[in-house]
């Protein structure tokens, strides 16, 4: 379960009397369950990569808490971060390494032994239909084969918290559905909290049992897509999201 | 410690895979050391070879029997110098002095007029400047000859000329000698092992944040000091191999010396290439952490290698200061990074021993140098990956 409360980072921006202070998120809060797919759902600049940076260690919260099953993760992240998987909006992977080389120096960094992170990595590989790649390079791969190894890599420690930043940018429709099915399966079988960030409606209808919906920096509405049609009066997600999104900001 | 080894060995293998660059680094870094020598000794054996040759280019020598049977005793042989010599020594294709014997040179000397002999060369062409000093010298004898000569004939002793006997005597050993010649090579050693690990220092840090594979690096749970020591040792690692194999490159490039005198003065053995290493496997490790915190500052590959070259021409240019100082060497140049390495590489070629004492500052700057730019990579390495 991951539990953000009230959280908050400002970038300041230029430097000496140019310089600006930019609040991306103020005040986000949001639960996340276990064995519930929970989406991030807000317009470009919300906030969404920065708060699930914040999640993943990787920049410090100004205020606010973050617990991953009760692990404070200012305090404690190594451990928190043994817990997360996370897919960032950098996925970077090592050309010059093989898709299981890539994989299982992650596995390695995570703790597991050489064998057991190669094994993994096969199981990932057979699940995300990345096995004919597996001892390629990754230099001439797709977008598509890359974000499967990129999340095979993330994966490869078996987390039980998935954190995705837009896992489906720049996938095709296959690729898209067969995502969509895999994490499927980690939520029903596997029991996993998968909380994922998108701006694109389809898959929230599609994939999420809750729904966050975040506009600069906070919080605006938060429940399954059901509820949050009930609580507008509308029957388009689109339309629904729209009004909650920017409903406020612009009457 | 653990999880430093493996970023280390992850990063070795992805360097050591990146065949084309490493072959390049290789390749550029054994073959310094062959050229370097072939080039010098094919140099010094031009230069033995005339000053052996014992030639001597003239024009109207037919004028002077007297001169040609004094150069003639002196084991010289007289060759006619081409008609156009004035252009061809101004345009360097000739390369000996020319002597110039006026027509009336056995009248005048018979008539103890001093003829005068010209001899014909360019200060702008070093080939024929360098035999000049001999050709002069030799007419010079032939002066204090025919001098001592008359003397003698009017019952002067000789002696009376000569109140002081000047003698030389070169302190310089042949190694030493060898060492003005050979001089240059610490610091092509030295640029090898700066080419050596500067492409794999910028690939660890910059080209990491290039690729966008930091930020997913940093989301493992992995103290930022074990990878950055990771890194570094990998870097440093490539950058060592690169000092090995330069350094024992210069062993069996011993053997293809032309000169004879060079190969008797340029003694490289394994004690000297071991000496050597002392001095630049800290120096590469200190270089490979520069290098690193340089790059970690810039966002691309390109960008990191513009920042590089300031890196670069540091190192580049602090030897130089041996050459702007003629003060010769002082306690402080062991205390600066490459003017040290160099200084001291120097001396092992000069057959010099290098004390321990010489080997500390050198060491403990290095030490210094790397602990202070990975700890600084460490810190940079968050920022970096979201920046």
């Amino acid at each position: 379960m991951i539990e953000v409360k009230d959280l908050a980072k400002r970038f300041s921006r230029g430097r000496g009397a140019k310089a600006q202070v930019v609040p991306a998120v103020q005040g986000l809060s949001f639960t996340a369950s276990d064995g519930v797919i929970t989406g991030l759902l807000g317009p470009n600049g919300a906030g969404k990569t920065t708060t699930l940076r914040m999640i993943a260690a990787l920049i410090e919260p100004d205020a606010g808490q973050i617990h991953v099953d009760g692990i404070d993760v200012a305090r404690d992240p190594g451990r928190a971060l043994a817990r997360m998987g996370v897919l960032s909006d950098a996925r970077g992977l090592y050309p010059r390494l093989t898709a299981r080389e890539n994989i299982v120096y992650y596995g390695r960094l995570q703790g597991m032994q050489a064998d057991a992170a190669s094994a993994r990595a096969e199981q990932l590989a057979e699940m995300l239909e990345l096995k004919p790649l597996l001892d390629r390079r990754t230099d001439g791969f797709s977008q598509g084969e890359r974000m499967k190894t990129a999340l095979a890599r993330a994966l490869v420690h078996d987390p039980s918290h998935i954190i995705l930043d837009e896992p489906t940018n720049g996938l095709d429709v296959l690729s898209t559905r067969s995502l969509r099915e895999a994490l499927r399966h980690l939520r029903d079988d596997q029991r996993k909290c998968i909380v994922f960030s998108t701006h694109i409606m389809q898959e929230v209808e599609r994939l999420c049992d809750q729904v966050v919906v975040v506009s600069h920096g906070r919080t605006v509405a938060e429940g399954s897509v059901e509820q949050l049609l009930e609580r507008t009066g509308l029957t388009d997600f689109e339309a629904c999201f729209v009004q909650l999104a920017f409903g406020e900001a612009t009457p | 410690m653990s999880l430093a080894w493996i970023v280390f060995v992850k990063e070795l293998l992805d360097a050591l895979r990146d065949r084309r660059t490493l072959l390049v680094v290789v390749l550029s870094s054994v073959a310094v050391g062959p050229v370097m020598l072939v080039a010098l000794s094919a140099l010094v054996a031009g230069m033995e070879q005339r000053a052996e040759s014992r030639e001597l280019h003239a024009v109207g020598m037919e004028f002077a029997p007297t001169l040609r049977n004094y150069i003639e005793r002196q084991g010289y042989a007289i060759k006619v110098a081409p008609a156009d010599h004035e252009q061809q020594l101004v345009s360097r294709r000739f390369g000996d002095p020319v002597v110039v014997v006026p027509k009336d040179f056995e009248r005048d000397l018979a008539e103890a007029v001093a003829p005068v002999v010209e001899v014909i060369s360019s200060s702008a062409n070093t080939r024929a400047q360098g035999s000049l000093g001999r050709i002069v010298g030799l007419l010079q004898g032939f002066n204090r000859e025919q001098a001592a000569l008359r003397l003698a004939y009017r019952g002067v002793a000789p002696a009376l000329l000569q109140p002081l006997k000047l003698e030389e005597r070169d302190l310089a050993d042949p190694r030493s000698r060898a060492a003005q010649l050979t001089s240059m090579l610490p610091f092509f050693v030295l640029m090898a092992v700066l080419y050596g690990a500067l492409h794999a220092a910028m690939d660890t840090t910059a080209g990491e944040r290039e690729r966008g594979s930091l930020e997913p690096l940093l989301m493992n749970p992995v103290p930022r000091s074990a990878l950055v020591l990771g890194k570094w040792g990998a870097v440093a690692c490539v950058g060592m191999l690169v000092a090995v194999l330069s350094c024992f490159s210069f062993l069996p490039a011993q053997w293809l010396l032309r000169s004879e005198t060079l190969a008797a003065m340029f003694h490289f053995g394994l004690l000297e290439a071991a000496q050597f290493l002392a001095l630049l496997l800290p120096l590469a490790a200190a270089l490979s952490a520069v290098l690193m915190a340089v790059a970690i500052r810039c966002k691309t590959f390109k960008e990191a290698q513009a920042s590089s070259t300031i890196v670069i021409l540091a190192i580049s240019l602090l030897p130089l200061v041996t050459v702007f100082n003629q003060d010769g060497e002082r306690p402080w140049h062991l205390w600066v990074p490459a003017l040290a390495q160099i200084t001291l590489m120097g001396r092992v070629l000069k057959g010099e021993t290098m004390a321990a004492t010489d080997l500390l500052p050198p060491l403990l700057v290095a030490a210094l140098l790397t602990a202070l730019c990975v700890a600084y990579v460490a810190r940079q390495l968050r920022r970096a990956a979201v920046r």
